[in-house]
């Protein structure tokens, strides 16, 4: 009785984790092929497109400049971050995706110094969100008045705190692959 | 071998067409160059951060799945409090375990347990850290992981370490997230007096 008790719980116990783990699995499968390969996809296309044709070099006397000084990477930022702008530039961090790449291309060829990658991290997206403020409230089971006055109160918080984060990691990035230039 | 073979094709090639065909085959070799290069951009994605995305996702949803998002709930409670200290408990320790375990945009659920005046900070706070996540535990937001991983696949090319950049990117992330939550709810009180007072 007891060993038969005890086989039936080790069994059982196996047999829990185990469809734990071949869960997850089918979980991970399910959101790479639905949201991270597509993506990969679509980002491939813009960069083999930048890199062979002379968008890419257009691109980078554009953002060159205003992506290796704080005070471009602080314009981006404000830019980012008008109340008006940012809930269109908020979505499924599109904008954020496609400039991050562009800017890891610009980095990949030396063009950006990399110890800006940690600040340009935080300058392309002060608008995070902010298409979504009142779904993201409802969520939390926030009453009408409640998402009335937080949609402003966070668009507003983002002009202070979007460039902010910039000067942050900025001081943050002293040290990061200096070394390596 | 590699240039051998090139020499050898150079040798036996012919002129390169002129006129509306040559122009017609250039066009065509350019258009197709476009997709070669973006294909092979492709095949390095696929090849080298998508198997250790899907082993490390399998992990952290497996680990995710035997804590239990209903286990958090007790954080949830605690934030609510008022009083300094409880402010880097909401705007730092929940937010994290909230993106970590429930994920966008799950996450965000966690604002019902606090009172109304702290929901929109907390959501700025917890959606603001849906991207410094990424470099570690790219498992809580699959969808966008582009936003970190566009700028470092450059300094990756650069021939860099990535661990470096992510970590620092996690930190400056929980500072950024708890001073967006304080300015927020400052923010949030003061319109909301004003508005009791315009009624």
């Amino acid at each position: 009785m007891g060993f038969a008790s005890t086989v039936t719980k080790v069994g059982r116990s196996v047999g829990g984790v185990v469809g734990i783990l071949y869960q997850a699995g089918r979980d991970t499968v399910d959101t790479v092929i639905r949201n991270v390969i597509p993506f990969m996809a679509f980002i491939s296309f813009i960069i083999g497109l930048i890199l062979t044709t002379g968008i890419g070099d257009w691109i980078a006397k554009g953002i060159k400049g205003s992506a290796s000084s704080l005070p471009g990477l602080l314009l981006i930022s404000v830019v980012c971050a008008i109340p008006l702008l940012s809930p269109l530039l908020g979505p499924g961090a599109v904008i954020a995706q496609i400039v991050g790449t562009l800017l890891g291309v610009e980095i990949g060829k030396g063009n950006i110094p990399a110890q800006y990658s940690l600040p340009a991290l935080f300058a392309i997206n002060p608008q995070v969100g902010c298409d979504f403020i009142p779904v993201g409230l409802a969520l939390g089971e926030a009453e009408p008045a409640t998402v009335e006055i937080g949609v402003p109160a966070v668009l507003f918080s983002r002009m202070v705190t979007g460039p902010l984060s910039v000067v942050i990691a900025y001081v943050a990035s002293f040290g990061l692959y200096t070394a390596a230039k | 071998m590699h240039f051998l073979a090139v020499g050898f094709l150079s040798a036996v090639t012919v002129d390169k067409p002129t006129g509306v065909l040559g122009a017609l085959a250039t066009g065509a070799e350019d258009f197709i160059k476009v997709f070669n290069k973006g294909g092979s951009v492709l095949l390095s994605l696929m090849g080298g951060i998508l198997p250790t995305l899907v082993v490390l996702l399998t992990a952290v949803n497996a680990l995710v799945r035997i804590i239990g998002p209903e286990r958090i709930e007790n954080l949830g409670k605690a934030a609510a409090r008022p009083g300094l200290q409880w402010y880097p408990v909401r705007y730092i320790v929940l937010p994290f375990v909230s993106v970590f375990v429930l994920t966008n945009p799950m996450a965000y659920t966690m604002g019902r347990f606090l009172p109304e005046r702290f929901k929109p900070a907390f959501y700025d706070s917890a959606v603001s850290f849906v991207h410094p996540i990424l470099g570690i535990f790219p498992h809580a937001n699959p969808g966008e992981l582009f936003v970190y991983v566009g700028i470092a696949t450059g300094i990756q090319q650069l021939g860099l370490g990535l661990g470096d950049l992510a970590v620092r990117y996690l930190l400056v992330g929980l500072v950024v997230i708890f001073i967006r939550g304080i300015v927020t709810e400052r923010i949030t009180a003061r319109m909301m007096t004003k508005s009791e007072k315009g009624e």
